[in-house]
């Protein structure tokens, strides 16, 4: 069964077969994205997705897993440096209809430095902050604005529009607490980030990259 | 035990056993009369709801030839175990050090999940003995840092842990803790007796911290230590020494007044407890009572705000449940696991017993009564054949009133021998809604849960099928007759019952406006069941002269129940 190709000319399913034999599965597939800034570090994996029609713009070092789906159908995303999206995570605004309270911020989602976004997470949020980790499973509202070096423990629901300041953990429910072990110790944050970049490293010996399709 | 219809409970017969034996002289009631077996079951009475399990919940016990439910046997740990770890720990440590791990695992205070050993090492610049060590908990990201406790080495975290208060200051051990006392308790001595010359309090040699509270351990080792003294001062070695008299204990004091005052049979006063006196001190655990720490507790909610508080569940799984911040809380040693074997109240027999090896989930003995009672289930009996494509399923909370519905009765025999089984059923059901029962075929034969290629080789019993006719539906229909079974299999067999639901609500007459109290609509059955069949007779015999000549002969056995068949709600019409 031939892949249900991006509407383009035929010449493009050659490539597609060739490089990453993206199988676009849904049916409504949506046209590459007019304006994608891509740094020349990041790595795509295969059958990673990235959609709509607002800017995308994706910064050094970055690394997206196999089937995660980066959507600005509603509005931009932007990623700094360092960002991990794991597979099957979900970042962009999905649901326009819900108001946004924090206006101070732009529209669209924005992952800070090092942000950690693990399996299955769905982002809809405003911001996130340097370093947070965003665990299996989470489901983050729209408008929601998370600190730095936060984590967000397995299968958390944030409502819209929750601000969670920095060093915060937010586990079993909606019980949240201040991670006192990183706050006060800057060595800790300084030690986690250069294990954060080994692991990058690590990622990009392992995981094959798509960023062809995309440039 | 809640369980959708259709269900059916079995009823152990422990709960009326305990009938007194001797009335008591002046008792305000008669005793319970004596036909209790003649009795009908009553699922509503209030006590039967103790004695009714699923047979998954039932053991057997094969001396008593009985059903034992989880309260007639008795339980007894066969080894202990950390949870954690995994490390079997041998019962005589646990009578010294207590039921909690005593190697590395420790829970989280804040959210009880086991927590890990991490280095604090730089990454960049790692350090020879592996950088001090912390206990991290990987889900709310508390650690041992936020306490101020650090590790030198990642093993015996337990005597590390004991060694170190928060904060990084150490605990005193034991003897330390006496030497201590006993230097205060000098002190004490020689101020009183500065303080006869002086008249001041002030003295030069005065401890520094005598103004701090001592922390909880102190108190406690000093309270131990103190009423250790008062126990080994009511037993002197000599009673009738004037030296050794401790004029400080009124136990002693009360035992030499004894000796002088009289000389009448003092039996009752040496069972008396031996008084002690109360402590006195701080040195001898007397905590009194400071406003400074309340007021010192106050200005610090004022300033870290509630969240630095406690939970009371985090209190009270806390060593000493009476701090109040989040900077005294302490690690929580995982608490130990035992694996328990049952067995059976009366006769002792093992019921059921676990494999040593921690990890195993297996049972050496499992003795289960799946595997000794027969199994009886209900379901209903449409007489409307489907004639529809989709299977409409038959809606076991919508039972009609009034009107006669069928239900199939399903025994299935686990033993190796035929059984020949008799049901008897009250005409009317107990309770309030009184619905009519019948069953159609009261006695009848299961075979025997013999090996399936036994059966179909050598095809003994051959199935039983009635005449039948060809139903709009294209399959042979049975026809539902008194005093046939409705079918049978190789060791199962299925019979028909028939029931007319009761009215709800009382016709004109009776009391207006009785509301139905919750769950009296639920129709119930209660069935007493019969077995009779032919055992070998072997080893169940523990008596010496019976088994040598009756080995191969059967012996007719019995057992009995009553069980509850739960069958579905009636909705009135």
């Amino acid at each position: 069964m031939s892949t249900p190709a991006p509407a383009r000319a035929p010449s493009d399913r050659r490539t597609s077969t060739l490089g990453s034999s993206s199988s676009k599965r849904q049916s409504t597939a949506l046209p590459k994205p007019s304006s994608i800034f891509l740094d020349p570090s990041v790595l795509i994996a295969q059958h990673a997705q990235l959609t709509g029609t607002h800017p995308i713009t994706v910064g050094p070092n970055t690394v997206l897993h196999p089937h995660c789906k980066i959507s600005s159908a509603h509005a931009p995303v932007v990623m700094w440096e360092g960002v991990v999206v794991y597979e099957r995570a979900r970042v962009g605004v999905e649901n326009p209809r819900v108001m946004r309270t924090d206006t101070s911020r732009g529209d669209g989602v924005v992952l800070g430095k090092n942000v950690v976004i693990e399996t299955g997470c769905v982002i809809e949020a405003s911001e996130i902050g340097e370093g947070s980790v965003i665990e299996v499973g989470a489901n983050i509202g729209v408008g929601c604005v998370i600190g730095e070096f936060c984590t967000i423990s397995a299968s958390t629901l944030l409502p819209p529009n929750t601000h969670i300041p920095d060093f915060t953990v937010v586990y079993s429910g909606l019980e949240k607490r201040v991670n006192k072990t990183l706050q006060s110790r800057p060595e800790l944050q300084q030690a986690k980030v250069v294990m954060h970049t080994k692991q990058l490293e690590i990622f990009k010996k392992l995981v094959p990259n798509n960023v062809s399709k995309w440039t | 035990m809640a369980q959708p219809f259709p269900y059916t409970y079995y009823s152990c017969d422990c709960y009326d056993s305990k009938v007194a034996p001797n009335p008591p002289k002046r008792a305000s009631q008669p005793p319970p009369a004596d036909d209790e077996d003649e009795r009908t079951f009553d699922p509503r009475n209030a006590r039967s709801n103790y004695s009714l399990y699923p047979l998954e919940h039932l053991l057997y016990c094969e001396d008593c030839q009985q059903i034992r439910c989880q309260r007639c046997v008795i339980e007894e740990t066969l080894n202990w175990f950390c949870p954690s770890c995994l490390f079997e720990v041998p019962s005589s440590v646990i009578k010294s050090d207590g039921n909690r791990c005593t190697r590395n695992c420790y829970n989280c205070p804040v959210c009880t999940s086991p927590m890990t050993v991490n280095t604090l090492e730089d990454p960049t610049d790692p350090s020879s003995s592996g950088g001090p060590w912390i206990l991290a908990c990987p889900y709310c990201q508390w650690s041992t840092v936020e306490i101020g406790i650090e590790f030198e080495k990642h093993t015996g975290i337990t005597s590390q842990l004991s060694r170190i208060a928060n904060g990084g200051k150490t605990i005193p051990t034991a003897k330390e803790r006496d030497k201590e006392r006993e230097r205060r308790k000098e002190i004490e001595m020689r101020k009183k007796d500065r303080d006869y010359f002086s008249g001041s309090e002030d003295s030069p040699s005065t401890d520094k911290d005598e103004g701090i509270t001592p922390s909880h351990d102190d108190l406690f080792s000093n309270l131990s230590a103190f009423y250790k003294s008062q126990m080994a001062s009511q037993t002197p070695s000599n009673p009738f020494s004037p030296h050794e008299i401790n004029f400080s204990s009124p136990s002693s004091f009360s035992r030499i007044m004894n000796l002088y005052s009289s000389t009448t049979h003092k039996k009752q006063k040496r069972e008396k407890p031996s008084p002690m006196r109360e402590a006195a001190s701080v040195h001898e655990g007397l905590n009194i009572h400071d406003p400074a720490t309340d007021a010192a507790a106050i200005e610090r909610i004022k300033r870290s705000g509630w969240s630095s508080t406690l939970s009371s569940s985090q209190k009270l799984a806390q060593p000493n449940p009476s701090i109040r911040f989040d900077s005294e809380l302490r690690p929580v040693a995982s608490l130990l696991q035992t694996k328990r074997g049952k067995r059976c109240r009366n006769c002792r027999h093992i019921l059921s017993k676990p494999e040593s090896k921690i990890t195993s989930t297996r049972y050496k003995i499992k003795l289960l009564a799946l595997n000794h009672i027969p199994r009886l289930s209900i379901r209903a009996l449409s007489p409307i054949p489907l004639t529809t494509t989709q299977p409409v399923l038959y809606d076991y909370d919508r039972l009609r009133s009034g009107i006669p519905t069928h239900f199939l009765l399903h025994l299935s025999n686990p033993l190796f021998d035929p059984i020949r089984v008799t049901l008897a059923t009250p005409s009317t059901t107990p309770g309030k809604i009184q619905s009519r029962v019948t069953i159609l075929c009261p006695q009848f034969d299961v075979g025997a849960n013999t090996d399936v290629w036994d059966d179909a080789l050598s095809s003994t019993l051959s199935p039983i099928k009635k005449p039948t006719s060809i139903g709009p539906d294209g399959n042979p229909q049975t026809s539902i007759e008194a005093g046939k079974i409705w079918d049978r299999g190789r060791n199962w067999t299925s019979v028909v019952l028939e029931v007319v639901p009761g009215f709800l609500i009382q016709p004109l007459g009776s009391k207006e406006e009785e509301e139905l109290e919750e769950d009296e609509d639920v129709l119930e059955i209660p069935i007493f069941v019969r077995l009779e069949f032919e055992a070998d007779v072997n080893a169940e015999e523990r008596g010496l002269g019976d088994s040598r000549g009756t080995e191969g002969k059967r012996e007719k056995r019995e057992e009995a129940f009553w069980t509850v068949v739960g069958v579905g709600r009636i909705v009135g019409n």
